[in-house]
């Protein structure tokens, strides 16, 4: 107990040194201080992480313009945002829109949709046309991860009408 | 008297700790659905497969993350659903995704397997009521 306090009491005045010694390492390249930094932030994530949409495929014609998009994660767990624990994330989908910079929280719009509690799906509408979605995974802060957790960008055709039940996925890899 | 009196408070304490052990289940939004989205039902399969868990109208979260409206896969193969009210087991037959996984690659000896999903809270505990899959029978061959 009384190593526990010692180490407790010992924390703060290691985060200052190690602040201090890392404010002194700054000062030698003041450029490139700031990415270093940024890059501390992110939270880490395994190189064989990656995300995809298991449903609907690149090319897909849907009929109706609501449907579900299914998100799948291997090697890489989901938790809601706010939770820190180490290899998880949650999806953010992109819609008709280019991936968002990776050092920043991913924006909060109708291009940008979050999924913070931790959702593995959702039930999109897009008017008809053709759409691109895409997955990245953002940390407990929506921040991408290290390196970042993305999938391919599809393109899909809406077409207007009511939604049939989508048929059988096929067999993933 | 006395032994009467003693009687009443035992059963009023019971009284009292009855709807605090079955408030302790986590619920679920009610529009919540846990499936199988791969394999499927009678489903005829060569070697080891990825099972898809599906997860409808809730989140997912690591076990030990207590957050409403969120839980944990667990996939049962060959067994029935365990008691609803207790941890659910963790042995081969009763598989943890405490990380929040929501896929897992399954290797299974050629033949006739079950598969179900049961949902688990922070605690790895179901949720009142419990939410599980349909269970389905897969063919694994050679």
């Amino acid at each position: 107990m009384p190593v526990l306090r010692r180490l407790l009491l010992l924390t703060p005045a290691l985060t200052l040194a190690a602040r201090h010694a890392l404010a002194q390492g700054g000062t030698h390249d003041h450029a490139a201080a700031t990415p270093a930094a940024a890059s501390q932030g992110r939270a880490k994530a395994p190189r064989d992480a990656y995300v995809y949409i298991g449903w609907p495929q690149d090319g897909q014609v849907i009929n109706g313009t609501r449907f579900k998009v299914w998100f799948g994660t291997r090697n890489f767990g989901v938790a809601p945002a706010g939770v820190a624990t180490p290899n998880t994330g949650h999806h953010h989908l992109l819609v008709d829109t280019p991936m968002p910079p990776l050092d920043q929280p991913i924006p909060n719009d109708r291009n940008h949709l979050h999924f913070g509690l931790g959702q593995t799906e959702t039930m999109l509408e897009l008017p008809p046309g053709t759409h691109t979605l895409q997955l990245v995974m953002g940390d407990a802060d929506h921040v991408p991860h290290d390196p970042p957790v993305t999938s391919r960008r599809i393109t899909i055709q809406v077409r207007p009408g009511r939604a049939v039940p989508p048929p059988p996925p096929a067999p993933p890899q | 008297m006395m032994p009467k009196r003693r009687l009443l408070a035992i059963a009023t304490s019971l009284l009292l700790l009855a709807p605090a052990a079955y408030a302790q289940l986590r619920t679920m939004p009610e529009t919540a659905r846990v499936y199988i989205l791969w394999p499927s039902d009678g489903q005829v399969i060569r070697g080891a497969f990825w099972v898809r868990m599906g997860l409808a109208d809730a989140g997912i979260a690591p076990a030990g993350v207590e957050k409403a409206n969120t839980g944990h896969h667990h996939l049962l193969i060959d067994v029935d659903l365990p008691p609803l009210d207790q941890p659910i087991p963790n042995d081969r037959n009763h598989l943890h995704f405490g990380l929040g996984q929501t896929e897992a690659r399954i290797d299974l000896p050629p033949g006739r397997h079950t598969l179900q999903l049961l949902l688990g809270d922070e605690t790895h505990t179901p949720h009142q009521p419990p939410l599980h899959s349909r269970r389905i029978t897969v063919t694994v061959t050679p």
